[in-house]
């Protein structure tokens, strides 16, 4: 993880200087030890901030639909999970591929900082990721623990480390370790429908409506989305529970079969909804109808619910 | 005693509708009980609902010295304004307010004073003209520059080409922005018309208020006349909802334009962040 | 002084819940946040910082304040009544001087009814923070973590006890009632109370110090910032959401919105938000907002110049949710830095 560290900062100056790209976008450091957050590099100025750290969460690709508008190339560090974004955005036709280059980076997973905290440590300065295992560096010392223990959920069940598409490769592959991505699924599917809907509604009610997974995820790339629309104002704005779920399924279908399963809605909603389950409903629907199919994974590949075939399963006119 | 809640709208009535231009209509408006909404200063709002579509914000274009009723002319442009051009004389509509500064008349007393204006941005001057030509004695020289895109375009023309000429010690100098069959009149745009004329900054206050742009110019235009920021008085318009300072989204820096605006001279204007 | 054996709180609760409705801290899915207390809710008084602050139960998310009745051109106008009396237990310093900052816009001229009746309605009990979490930074705005002066009791969390101490005559007058539950409290409590006040605050400031998050100075170094670069750097990365001012105790910006079935509706104020792009944008299209730069600068300067310059005191009360919260790390600690106002 250390030399990555440094080869980022040298690829980043080398592109910049050479004048290949306008902008590098990759990831820095914050006041708190968790904090690693979107950087925005023109010049030599900047490179030496960029860092690679076990919180390099953000997906970067989807500042490429801003900043692409008035630059010729930019270039984007992407894990494997933001290549799958990344590609997202390539098949709904909202980036151009020669514009962007992408240095992919294998990797092994990322730390959630709040399973750190509830396991009792805080007040760290620093987290470094070594094999197996985090360093985590606080004023009274070191203490070493088992990474796979601090990992997001997400990163659990991850199955794509290693960037299915990039430009240069910046590391060695990883293998992944991935956990069943359908169990929490399967679990809300064993319950009767009254008590899925009292669950989602329970969580639902939570929700403030901030748009935060909608405005971080690499499928709402809508030039202008259906709940900002103010007429016919489909999406009230009272804090109904009414409205809550509807704003949230009504997302969640707009994302079938394009949702990436990234999981970033999931770890930037502020109250903490478990949207990724809701999506990865629709995954495990659309896999069980129309055989299995990876959003993002080959942006050629025809997406299931964009095409038609006359065997496709009617499941809705049947039942 | 109780204190209203500031949101709570009262109900009246539109007693009479004139279309002025394809898209704006003015809009004469009473309580149930036929009198007055309320009293007001020129250049201050009011907030008219018409649930369920909403409320929006609009001047009142009646002078205060109107003791009948209240009017206000209004653009079809939003959810709220489209509403209000399809509905007929006798519909009710919520109103609350005054809100705002309205204009400084207390500094203007005795002064000459130049009215601009561009299009529908007539509408809060007018409210001030009336004034001034109904307390006559207290201001000097009355000159007004108003100016749209074709003579069409052009709203109260009752009061543009017949009243207001005839007022005493007042002349209205009328523009079009391009040659109109049968316009006589003068044709180019407002700024240029008010540095074609030339007037004197000399104990004169100028009131301008229209188009983004056209102010932008007339500012340029009067600062090459001589007229110091302090002279100029202008009227800006941002997203409004509550009317009343609270709900935080028509703010310039520190100042709220429905509360502390919508009037501000133009000295005002160049200390706060050019954000509108 | 009083006190209460923490083992006799479930009885207080549900004597103030006789009272009045009553709010504090429940945890429910792993989440803690103010909701209504019922038998049985699993009150988390150890988590500092609630996921959403209780601002909600002063200033609704969404807020109904008239009904109204069209029929053809007639329009019927009938105002709502607030909901009645509450109390709000356990809520931590930082949130109750939130709701202080607010008091100021909302309860100046013209007053705003609407709040002040709903605020009138509560009561609240603050409960001191022992220390801070990583993300505190209270003391930078003159608060102290341990005590809070809005409240209308205070409470202070000794482990086997709570002491109690009404500020106020609603403070008074709820204690009153709970004669039997409270029991004087030892001679020792004072001095214990400030032990654990100057504790808290020392370990915070220590942390401020540290991380150089002081804001002293920093309105008079944003007063020639609008049209600095600190923002080019700040905003870029932000993603528009609403989870900064949404979890913030002190954001108030509200929207007016019109609901309706047929003939009847409801005319509601609803929370908004000036990280949204149609925030500023008029009915013509215009919006003096374009980008999300202009958005971001305005709500910093809005905290910590606009608002100070209106009512004399910051619009951040240092509770850290937005340090924690935003999913790029944008937090006003680092806007307190960028300005530089520390001498």
């Amino acid at each position: 993880m250390k030399q990555l560290n440094e080869v980022i900062k040298e690829v980043a100056a080398q592109s910049l200087s050479r004048g290949e790209v306008d902008l590098v976008i990759g990831w820095k450091k914050g006041d708190l030890w968790w904090q690693s957050y979107p950087a925005f590099v023109e010049g030599d100025e900047g490179v030496a901030d960029l860092i690679w750290d076990p919180f390099c969460v953000p997906n970067l690709s989807r500042y490429l639909l801003e900043e692409l508008d008035d630059k010729s190339k930019v270039a984007i560090f992407v894990k494997g999970c933001d290549a799958l974004g990344f590609n997202q955005l390539l098949q709904d036709k909202r980036v151009e591929r020669e514009k962007v280059y992408l240095y992919g980076i294998p990797c092994d997973g990322l730390v959630d900082p709040r399973k750190l905290e509830a396991a009792g440590h805080k007040w760290l300065s620093e987290v470094r990721r070594d094999g197996d295992e985090l360093v985590l560096v606080s004023k009274e010392g070191e203490q070493r623990v088992k990474a796979r223990d601090f990992m997001y959920d997400k990163c659990l069940t991850c199955r794509y480390p290693n960037p299915v598409t990039y430009d240069q490769m910046l590391g060695e592959a990883v293998e992944a370790q991935p956990q069943e991505r359908f169990a929490g699924v399967e679990e809300l599917e064993k319950i009767s429908d009254d008590e899925r809907f009292e669950y989602w509604a329970r969580q639902f009610s939570r929700c403030i409506r901030c748009f935060a997974c909608r405005n971080v995820c690499p499928a709402c790339s809508c030039r202008e989305c259906i709940f900002d629309i103010p007429e016919p104002r489909w999406l009230g704005k009272a804090k109904e529970l009414s409205e809550d779920q509807f704003y949230h399924i009504i997302r969640a279908y707009h994302v079938a079969g394009r949702c990436v399963d990234c999981g970033e809605c999931t770890r930037v909603c502020p109250v903490d909804l478990p949207l990724q389950e809701l999506n990865r409903k629709f995954i495990k629907d659309i896999n069980e109808l129309y055989g299995e199919y990876d959003a993002g994974v080959d942006p050629e590949t025809e997406a299931p619910l964009v095409t038609y075939n006359t065997n496709d399963p009617a499941a809705f006119t049947e039942s | 005693m109780t204190v209203l809640n500031p949101l709570l709208p009262q109900v009246a009535k539109i007693v009479k509708i004139k279309a002025e231009t394809p898209t704006i209509k003015t809009y004469r408006v009473v309580m149930p009980d036929g009198s007055k909404p309320f009293e007001h200063i020129p250049g201050q709002c009011a907030m008219i609902s018409v649930p369920p579509v909403g409320e929006a914000l609009f001047s009142i274009t009646s002078s205060p010295t109107q003791e009948e009723y209240m009017e206000f002319s209004i653009v079809k442009t939003g959810s709220v304004t489209n509403f209000l051009h399809e509905v007929e004389e006798g519909f009710e509509i919520g109103i609350r307010g005054p809100y705002g500064n309205g204009f400084p008349l207390e500094s203007f007393k005795g002064k000459d004073i130049l009215f601009i204006g561009g299009g529908i941005g007539l509408a809060p001057l007018r409210s001030l003209i009336n004034y001034c030509l109904d307390k006559r004695e207290e201001f000097g020289k009355i000159d007004i520059v108003y100016g749209a895109r074709t003579p069409d375009d052009m709203i109260q023309k009752d009061e543009i080409f017949k009243i207001w000429p005839e007022a005493p010690d007042t002349e209205v100098h009328l523009t079009v922005d391009t040659e109109w069959e049968g316009w006589e009149g003068r044709v180019g745009f407002v700024p240029q018309c008010v540095e074609e004329i030339c007037f004197s900054p000399e104990n004169r206050i100028a009131v301008t208020c229209g188009p983004p742009i056209m102010i932008k110019f007339v500012l340029q235009g009067l600062d090459r006349l001589g007229f110091t920021p302090e002279q100029i008085v202008t009227t800006l318009e941002l997203r409004m909802k509550c009317g009343v300072g609270k709900c935080g989204r028509c703010n310039i820096g520190d100042k709220y334009v429905c509360k502390d605006g919508p009037v501000f001279t133009y000295a005002q204007l160049l200390n706060m962040p050019p954000e509108y | 002084m009083k006190k209460i054996n923490k083992e006799k709180l479930p009885a207080l609760w549900e004597r103030l819940a006789d009272e009045a409705a009553l709010y504090l801290p429940v945890e429910e899915d792993g989440v803690v946040n103010f909701a209504p207390w019922k038998e049985g809710a699993a009150v988390n008084l150890d988590v500092i910082n609630t996921m959403v602050p209780p601002k909600h139960l002063v200033f609704p998310q969404s807020e109904n304040y008239l009904r109204f009745h069209v029929e053809g051109s007639k329009l019927e106008i009938e105002p709502l009544d607030v909901d009645g009396p509450y109390v709000v237990f356990g809520a931590r310093p930082c949130d109750v001087a939130g709701i202080a900052i607010i008091d100021k816009l909302f309860l100046d001229e013209p007053c705003d009814t609407l709040y002040k009746e709903r605020r009138d309605n509560g009561t609240i009990i603050s409960l001191g923070c022992n220390e801070p979490e990583e993300t505190c930074f209270c003391t930078s705005f003159d608060l102290e973590p341990g005590f809070s002066p809005d409240a209308d009791i205070s409470t202070w969390d000794l482990g086997e006890y709570l002491l109690w101490e009404p500020r106020n005559e609603k403070g008074q007058a709820l204690t009153a009632k709970l004669d039997d539950l409270l029991e004087a409290a030892d001679s020792g409590a004072a001095q214990a109370v400030e032990k654990l006040r100057q504790d808290a605050a020392s370990r915070e400031a220590a942390v401020v110090r540290e991380h150089g998050w002081e804001v002293q100075g920093v309105k008079e170094a944003l007063e020639d910032k609008f049209d600095s670069e600190i923002w080019d750097e700040i905003y870029r990365r932000c993603l528009g959401c609403g989870v900064c001012t949404y979890l913030c105790p002190t954001c108030h910006c509200f929207d007016v919105q019109d609901y309706s079935k047929g003939q009847e509706g409801l005319r509601f104020r609803c929370w908004d938000s000036c990280m949204f792009g149609d925030f500023t944008l008029m009915a013509h299209g215009e919006n003096p907002r374009p980008t999300q730069k202009e958005r971001v600068r305005q709500r910093f300067m809005h905290k910590l110049l606009y608002y100070p310059s209106n009512f004399e005191v910051y619009a951040c009360v240092g509770c850290g949710r937005c340090v924690r919260k935003c999913p790029v790390s944008i937090d006003i600690t680092q806007v307190i830095k960028a300005a530089g106002g520390v001498e």
